[in-house]
């Protein structure tokens, strides 16, 4: 591995993008040697020429991005850490709340001409009686079993991801869907040749404001403290009156609500069908276990993390490989704190 | 112990068709068993599918006046007048059930052939039930060249291979080098499926044979959450080229991710798949002006050929969209066996077999830009020639090969 | 008095067995049709897979959902193993359920002192890195898979170009094994450990060693079952790709017959299995067709359904004495 700096030749034509003559740390990889290196032999194939430069710019551009993803894997996922953490249940639907918000957006947009981003108060409410419904009408009943209350819930909830699935297939149809024109999407910032696309932007700003207001609503609210109360002890809770059933139902439905602003900013830029909520379930798990199940803030980090991650392993592996990367943080994770970065059960 | 379903779930086209058949009485009908994905991620393309099969059953089972095999005359004349009845079947893009279903409908149905199914792992599994029960499968729109190369006898695949498609590619790269433009560098963007693989070493063997350098050779996880990483890294490489194969989702997010990150790629030559579908020109048709796709089809051929446009709208009529590579491609799919199975005068598979074996269907008779339809040893049909759509202007206009093309080639895109 | 009770429903339970297997046997005899065998088939196969999972999954408490490394695992050494060096299936199967058993060993040690949901996504998360290196590891076929060339019939070779038979009676014997060895461990000294354990944490503590020990035990041979059961798949279907064996998806359809007929069950498995395969096929086959999506709102419900309604397992609907006993 070599490190050196040269200038960068302007390019033909000139791209408006792209600012000429700028510094770059160069750090190449002889192609040969990056592979052994990086990888077993093997599985050279998948690495294929690569790209010969990995510039401090390309760092930079692939830290930023990652930063983004990852706080919106954090809102993705706080949800699904907020409800865990009230009351032990890993929604296994939780991508397909994802995929009924963005569906929500979608069609706000397509019927009424609503901006997603004004959209978002319609959808997050929308999502909030849902996942209170949900909770009323379905995961009550699955937390009613004597053994396997973990299994139990987990196989009724991956029932609900198959049925929702099945239902917006069914009238939603499997056609793909997209926000084409909105006052986000399309737009990006540039920085120094750094590229911040807006949609992303706002997204992490959302992210970081949603986890604020959360922790200020858990720590400084009366229905806040009524939820951790009832997370710490539910037989105790009901002795004060409480009603447990209305706490998990209003704690589904905020969980539900921010997966909510989580689907309507990425129906901005990310494309939308009945099965879109698969490729975001699993790094919600991972987010949410890396953290600490049921801590708030560890969602927050957690998502940061995976972000982080995920964009620099595909620096130095490659890309379809990039997963691999998270998991293995995950493993690394949990092998040294066994109860993620900041759990407490 | 069987289940049958008789009447339940016809297509459309295929249930009216029976019904004008019971009031007739007694004639017979020819059934054919389609296996595609009809739930899951990919249903959409076998929801589409569906629609392209029954407006081919449609043309074959009445009276139409298009210059295509079976069009002008009800049913199949080889067989008095049979009508087509298909069967619909659902393999959720996973091979063992592809296998399954295709056993199903071998042996419940009485299929007398198989067409399907998109799914080039799928087509590896019901390809191989079929040569064990002796019945022909028609591979309509699986693309990976290694299908074709199993040894089978009961294998027919009347559309090109990526392998085809990858050289008519660099054909045409050449024929731009000769004008004068430059064209030397190449990035390789494709997903870790049987379709991405195939389709990249097809294209990494003919660029090392034409001396073009691939600087970036790209796989990427099929519908990842973001392609950032992936992009910056064609960014870096910033080929003359970009030659991305992917399927609809990730090429919406391929599209959007370069936008957002500033490349602007000098051409993109794509591998069809999610290049032509049009859901992807809905979404990101405004950043794609210029973009060139493989195809198998074009619906600029209607100028030539009227019936072409003439069944276009049919199809439309059906489905809400327009012909593209995938549902012409079925579409041809089932006219090509109807003829076999016409010409066989039996539904008898070994007959069928050597009737497909001796097809020999013009290019004109097709609404293809093919020259003609003819098996190899393989089952291949060599004479497929693919050919390279410009989108210009929201529509696609053939510009390769020459004697196909309608519009001269506007490179580099805009 | 107890004991009595409990010696003799064990030895119910092995006559039932032994009729139930008797039974089976005979069904082909009535059943001809190929569409019907190959749901059978799918039927035994993932109760043994299932009762394979039950082992560490039900009777331990370690709940994987990456069976699927296992299953994996155990089709590709037999189809790597036969189509590139010509080693029969009957050895390559044995050797994946051998290389299976080890790396559940050496997962075992860091991972089972992961808890509750921890585990559970360790285990996802391990079984979707193979994945990956699988989909992307070239001589192994990649994203190509292996397509196992069937060329006649051939006990030899375990492989059948029509009959269904011969992969039934395999999987006839491989359900009955998985469920012999659960009846044996359910009454040796290791499912008395398990017992303690799920019922008292202080005796989990004073057990602690030696119970590591005996899930370390569980897990090898779960995982060794689970990949005899991928091998028979990889001969099944005669192709394989990292998809259709290695996917998350498939570590959940492995632990679903368990949790549907009663999860840390004798029958539960079998039972789940019996009901959840064929209308998982049923489903896709006879409403699939009309690309709406109805198998899957059907199928989802229906799971969804069982898992409300009966949430102990569909087993406690016949036996309310036997749930009684064991809500004690």
């Amino acid at each position: 591995m070599t490190a050196y700096l040269v200038q960068r030749r302007p390019r033909e034509g000139g791209d408006p993008y792209v600012e000429d003559f700028q510094f770059d740390l160069f750090l190449t990889f002889p192609a040969s040697k990056r592979r052994s290196w990086l990888w077993v032999p093997a599985f050279a194939g998948t690495s294929g020429n690569g790209v010969s430069g990995v510039t401090a710019e390309t760092i930079i551009q692939s830290l930023a991005s990652g930063l983004l993803m990852g706080l919106l894997y954090g809102l993705i996922a706080v949800g699904l850490s907020l409800i865990f953490g009230l009351m032990n249940i890993v929604n296994f639907a939780h991508g397909e709340f994802l995929m009924l918000a963005m569906y929500a957006a979608f069609f706000l947009f397509a019927y009424f001409a609503i901006d997603p981003l004004l959209a978002m108060p319609f959808v997050a409410a929308a999502m909030f009686i849902f996942g209170a419904a949900i909770y009323l009408l379905i995961v009550r009943f699955a937390m009613r079993a004597k053994t396997n209350v973990g299994m139990v819930q987990i196989f009724a909830t991956f029932g609900l991801a198959i049925v929702l699935r099945g239902l917006a297939q069914y009238f939603f149809t499997p056609d793909y869907r997209s926000i084409t024109h909105s006052w986000l999407g399309g737009k990006t910032i540039s920085i120094g040749g750094i590229f911040l696309p807006v949609p992303q932007l706002v997204g992490a700003g959302l992210s970081i404001l949603a986890f604020g207001a959360l922790y200020f609503f858990i720590k400084r609210t009366d229905f806040g403290r009524a939820l951790e109360a009832t997370r710490e002890d539910a037989g105790a809770v009901a002795l004060v009156g409480i009603d447990q059933n209305r706490v998990f139902a209003l704690g589904w439905g905020l969980g539900s609500a921010l997966v909510g602003l989580a689907g309507a900013i990425m129906a901005t830029f990310f494309y939308i069908y009945p099965d879109v909520g698969a490729s975001f379930a699993l790094i919600a798990y991972v987010v949410v276990a890396l953290g600490g199940f049921g801590s708030v803030f560890g969602a927050f980090a957690g998502g940061i993390l995976v972000g982080l991650v995920e964009a620099s392993t595909a620096l130095i592996m490659p890309p379809s490989l990039k997963s691999v990367g998270i998991y293995a943080v995950y493993l690394l994770v949990v092998f040294i704190r066994p109860r993620g970065l900041f759990g407490s059960i | 112990m069987t289940i049958t379903r008789r009447n339940v779930l016809l297509g459309g086209a295929a249930s009216a068709a029976l019904i004008t058949t019971a009031a007739r009485a007694q004639t017979k009908e020819v059934v054919i068993g389609v296996i595609y994905p009809l739930s899951g991620a990919s249903a959409q393309i076998g929801v589409d599918a569906q629609r392209a099969f029954e407006t081919a059953a449609d043309i074959i089972n009445n009276k139409y006046d298009f210059d295509l095999p079976l069009a002008r005359e009800e049913g199949l004349p080889g067989l008095g007048g049979a009508k087509i009845r298909l069967v619909f079947a659902d393999h959720q893009a996973d091979p063992q059930k592809g296998r399954a279903e295709a056993e199903r409908l071998i042996t419940q149905e009485k299929v007398c052939a198989i067409i399907g199914t998109y799914q080039s792992a799928v087509a590896v599994t019901v390809s191989q039930i079929c040569e064990r029960y002796q019945i022909p499968f028609l591979s309509a729109d699986n693309s990976s060249p290694s299908l074709h190369r199993r040894g089978l006898k009961f294998y027919f695949r009347p559309a090109p291979h990526d392998e085809m498609f990858s050289k008519a590619m660099f054909d045409f790269f050449d024929a731009l080098k000769k004008k004068g433009q430059k064209i030397e560098t190449l990035s390789l963007f494709h997903e870790d499926t049987i379709f991405g693989t195939d389709s990249a070493n097809a294209q990494l063997a003919l660029a090392k044979e034409r001396g073009y350098k691939v600087v970036a050779d790209i796989k990427y996880r099929a519908n990842s959450p973001s392609l950032t990483a992936e992009v910056q890294q064609l960014k870096a490489a910033d080929a003359d080229v970009l030659m991305p194969s992917s399927y609809t989702t990730d090429g919406i997010l391929l599209v959007k991710t370069m936008a957002e990150l500033g490349y602007k790629p000098k051409a993109i030559v794509a591998q069809d798949a999610g290049f032509s579908e049009k859901a992807l020109y809905d979404a990101v048709g405004d950043k794609l002006e210029g973009v060139i796709s493989r195809g198998s089809f074009s619906l600029d051929l209607a100028a030539k050929r009227p019936m072409v446009g003439a069944i276009n709208e049919m199809y439309k009529k059906r489905s809400g969209k327009d012909f593209n590579d995938y549902s012409s491609r079925q579409f041809m799919g089932l006219i090509v066996m109807a003829d076999a199975i016409n010409r066989a005068k039996s539904t008898d598979g070994e007959k069928i077999r050597e009737a497909l074996a001796a097809t020999n269907m013009p290019g004109d008779h097709t609404i293809m830009p093919w020259k003609d339809v003819k098996f190899d040893a393989q089952g291949q049909n060599d004479d497929a020639d693919p050919v390279l759509l410009q989108y210009v202007g929201k529509k696609f206009v053939t510009i390769f090969p020459p004697q196909a093309a309608v519009a001269e080639a506007i490179w580099p895109m805009k | 008095m107890q004991d009595i009770t409990h010696a003799q429903r064990r030895r119910r339970d092995l006559i039932i067995a032994a009729v139930l297997i008797a039974v089976a046997a005979c069904v082909p005899m009535f059943v001809k049709d190929v569409y019907v065998q190959n749901i059978m088939v799918l039927t035994l196969m993932y109760a043994a897979l299932s009762q394979s999972w039950n082992i560490l999954g039900g009777y331990c408490g370690q709940i994987s959902l990456g069976h699927a490394l296992y299953f994996g695992i155990g089709a590709y050494t037999t189809a790597i193993l036969f189509t590139k060096f010509g080693i029969l299936p009957w050895f390559g199967m044995l050797i994946g359920g051998f290389i299976s058993a080890a790396i559940a060993l050496a997962l075992g040690y860091p991972t089972f002192r992961l808890g509750g949901h921890y585990f559970a996504i360790a285990t996802i998360v391990i079984a979707e890195i193979a994945f990956l290196l699988f989909l992307n590891w070239d001589w192994a076929g990649a994203a190509l898979g292996i397509d196992i060339p069937v060329r006649a019939d051939s006990w030899l070779k375990f492989q059948f170009t029509r009959s269904k038979l011969p992969y039934f009676y395999f999987a006839l014997a491989f359900a009955a094994v998985a469920w012999l060895v659960t009846w044996w461990l359910e009454n040796s000294k290791w499912g008395y450990w398990w017992r303690a354990v799920k019922d008292n944490s202080e005796a989990a503590e004073s057990l602690g060693v030696v119970v590591f020990k005996s899930k370390m035990g569980a897990a090898a041979i779960s995982a060794f079952l689970t990949a005899i059961g991928g091998a028979f798949y990889a001969q099944f279907v005669s192709y394989i790709d990292p998809e259709s064996v290695m996917s998350f998806q498939f570590s959940l359809l492995i632990s679903l017959p368990a949790v549907l007929g009663g999860i840390g069950t004798l029958w539960g498995p079998l039972f789940g299995a019996a009901i959840l395969i064929p209308v998982t096929e049923l489903t896709r086959s006879f409403i699939g067709g009309s690309g709406r999506g109805v198998d899957l709102i059907v199928y989802g419900s229906l799971i969804m359904a069982i898992s409300l309604m009966r949430p102990d397992g569909l087993l406690g609907l016949f036996s309310r004495k036997r749930k009684k006993e064991a809500v004690r």
